[in-house]
């Protein structure tokens, strides 16, 4: 027998008291782990949220979002001046337009829908001629959208989160071919394939490739080369929005500030900073309501452990006392109380783990609805129009913020976890070590 | 070789000064069976308490092998403890959850013998104080008081003390029972050349003793 095995011992010694102060323990460190992982994870998804959002700045056309507004569109110069502000890495030009039943044989696979049937009979068809379909002889269809890019790899100025070439290829940098790459819902609907020819202007365009952007937004839309879009609708040497890529986030405010002044109130600038703030700041409630419980629960432990001990070492006055009549030191009746309290503390953390594991997903869920409902009446019209949703949408990722959000448990958290465990022991053996120092042992004479 | 010279302990109970020891002095040789006599709280366990090194003394010198123990750091008085005394009380002071053997083994551990020797020395010992070998596992609550003091007397003498340092250990026994312990611990003063210092009310057992000191009131008187 040695002190430590005498301290693990002296843990069962009372059954009751054990299994009570293991159960409240081990609550108290499931809850300091779960804070732990609610924050890593939290951190994470800050993290990634920026990341993914990157430096970019959008500047479109003043006074135009989307498809809705007046306003007129931006230019060739205005390119080159973006191209020359200082710090810019790279522009991305994108055309946007939509094919009405007018411009194209293809038919959209999105169902109108009563949103749909809503927008067509106020008129909200792009064009702002009213279609035939109002004096209710042809179905209303929704339009089909076009994207014209040049860089296919930028998927933030696509506003979709993947881009998956699924049959054909990708066209290159710089073409002007009449050629697309075709959202597999819409390929599908109208029976295209690689090589198949649809007609969009009145021009004959080639199906290059299908993709699957892994929305049926994106899915039932058209990417093609931005000169071909530029010249069959007409618009040469006109874009949409251009996506400014920055050398670092740093330099963000800067270059819009720089962007804005060039070209005057021609355009609105959008940095991606100002556009995710109203994401992350959820998600940052989150993190610190989870750092205050994360120390709240370490205290808790702490105190716990703490008053058994004292309790512990109040009520063994006398063995203490005699251990130190037949020889004992200090220090070894010191590391037997200590030995005990860790053996308290490891039951808890194992079961505390167990628990933690068990309900971290479902506490993250609470907390997370509640950050986001907050979140989401906090940002000004994000209800109202469908610009604001496209602006939020337009950074890729951020429409799954919350709904990808589960905690993420490795071993690292574990090993906090035992080391949270071990702190707490340590904290709560250090005053009751001090009474163990304090106790005389010439109290063992007296009679109780 | 035990020399006591002019030792007092002073208490202070709420205000007032008690002189529980007051000025005692005495001697004792090797081997010897001394009886401390007295009423109750004229300051016998307050001596014993100082002799064994758990308290000291706010005047006077213990002076054992040529070494003053008043004047010892906590570390050599740790090592007295251990090595030079043996302590039985009157309520046994087991420890609960530990068996008899385990209890034995404790002052053994403290000394840093190995654990085999531990376990043959204290089985030995038990042996020796009338513990038959199916009771050494047994915790100190399944062992009747006389077998509870046996084992205490066994612990007390594990680390061969010079001294055993006894405060009433019959005063929770029968008569009966009390005169066997008390005849274990004269036998085995002559057999280890043990010093042993035992308080008692109980007349027959003083009647045994080489030497009766008589303590009233704090002071010492020879008898
Ligand atoms: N720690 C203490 N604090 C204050 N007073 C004490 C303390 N220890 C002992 N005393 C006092 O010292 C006196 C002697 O006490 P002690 O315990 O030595 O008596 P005793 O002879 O052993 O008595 P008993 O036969 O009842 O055990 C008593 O008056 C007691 O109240
Ligand atoms: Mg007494």
């Amino acid at each position: 027998m040695s002190t430590i095995s005498r301290g693990m011992r002296n843990a069962f010694r009372n059954g009751l008291r054990t299994l009570s102060i293991t159960v409240i323990l081990a609550m108290s460190i499931a809850m300091a782990l779960i804070m732990l992982m609610a924050m890593k994870t939290v951190e994470m998804k800050i993290e990634s949220v920026k990341s993914s959002v990157g430096n970019t700045i959008t500047v479109t056309p003043a006074g135009v979002r989307g498809f809705e507004g007046g306003g007129e569109l931006l230019g060739s110069d205005d390119l080159a001046t973006i191209q020359k502000t200082d710090n810019v890495s790279e522009v991305t030009a994108i055309v946007s337009e939509r094919l009405n039943s007018d411009d194209t044989n293809l038919e959209s696979p999105i169902e109108p829908g009563s949103f749909g049937e809503r927008q067509n009979n106020r008129g909200y068809n792009g064009g702002g001629v009213p279609p035939e379909s109002s004096s209710g002889d042809r179905k209303f269809t929704m339009p089909v959208t076009v994207t014209g890019i040049d860089n296919l790899e930028n998927l933030s100025a696509l506003n979709m989160s993947k881009l998956e070439i699924t049959a054909g290829e990708k066209f290159l940098s710089g073409s002007e071919d009449k050629i697309a790459l075709v959202g597999k819902d819409l390929a599908q609907k109208n029976n295209l394939n690689v090589g198949s020819i649809f007609s969009a202007f009145n021009q004959e365009i080639k199906v290059l490739g299908l993709f699957d952007a892994g929305n049926t937004f994106a899915n039932a839309q058209l990417i093609m080369p931005i000169l071909c879009v530029q010249e069959i609708s007409g618009q040469k040497n006109m874009y949409n929005s251009f996506i400014v890529q920055v050398d670092s986030v740093e330099n963000l405010d800067k270059v819009g500030d720089s962007i804005s002044s060039a070209l005057e109130d021609k355009a609105d600038v959008v940095s991606s900073a100002q556009s995710t703030e109203s994401i992350i700041k959820p998600l940052e409630n989150i993190k610190s309501i989870s750092v205050y419980s994360l120390i709240g629960s370490v205290v808790a432990g702490s105190v716990i452990i703490l008053l058994t001990m004292v309790m512990i070492v109040r009520e063994r006055r006398r063995e203490i006392g005699v251990l130190k009549a037949i020889g004992s030191s200090n220090y070894g009746i010191v590391s037997q109380f200590i030995s005990e309290a860790l053996c308290l503390t490891l039951i808890s953390s194992v079961a505390g783990i167990i628990l933690g594991a068990l309900l971290s997903n479902p506490v993250l869920k609470v907390l997370v609805n509640n950050a986001s409902a907050d979140g989401a009446s906090g940002v000004p019209g994000a209800t109202p129009g469908r610009g604001m949703m496209r602006m939020v949408n337009a950074i890729p990722g951020i429409q799954n913020t919350f709904r990808d959000i589960s905690a993420v448990l490795d071993w690292s958290i574990v090993l906090y976890g035992l080391v949270v465990a071990l702190l707490i022991a340590i904290i709560g053996s250090m005053l009751p070590a001090y009474f163990i120092a304090k106790v005389r042992p010439a109290e063992v004479m007296r009679s109780e | 070789m035990i020399r006591v010279k002019n030792i007092s302990k002073k208490f202070e109970n709420g205000g007032a000064e008690v002189w529980a020891v007051n000025n005692v002095s005495f001697g004792l040789e090797s081997g010897i069976f001394c009886a401390i006599i007295g009423k109750s709280g004229s300051g016998k366990s307050t001596l014993l308490a100082m002799l064994g090194a758990l308290d000291k003394p706010s005047q006077g010198t213990i002076d054992v092998d040529g070494k003053d123990v008043t004047l010892m750091s906590e570390a050599k008085l740790i090592d007295y403890r251990r090595n030079r005394i043996g302590f039985v009380f009157q309520n046994y002071n087991l420890v609960p959850n530990l068996s008899a053997l385990e209890n034995v083994m404790l002052p053994l551990e403290f000394a840093g013998i190995n654990k085999n020797d531990r376990k043959s020395r204290a089985k030995k010992l038990l042996l020796q104080v009338g513990i038959s070998e199916d009771k050494h596992n047994r915790k100190p609550l399944h062992l009747s008081g006389g077998e509870q003091q046996r084992v205490s007397i066994a612990r007390a003498l594990a680390n061969s003390p010079k001294f055993i340092l006894a405060d009433e250990p019959t005063g929770n026994l029968d008569s009966n029972t009390g005169r066997t312990i008390v005849d274990l611990l004269k036998r085995l003063a002559k057999s280890e050349n043990t010093t042993i210092i035992a308080v008692t009310h109980d007349q027959t057992i003083a009647d045994q003793a080489e030497v009766v000191l008589q303590m009233k009131d704090g002071k010492l008187s020879m008898k």
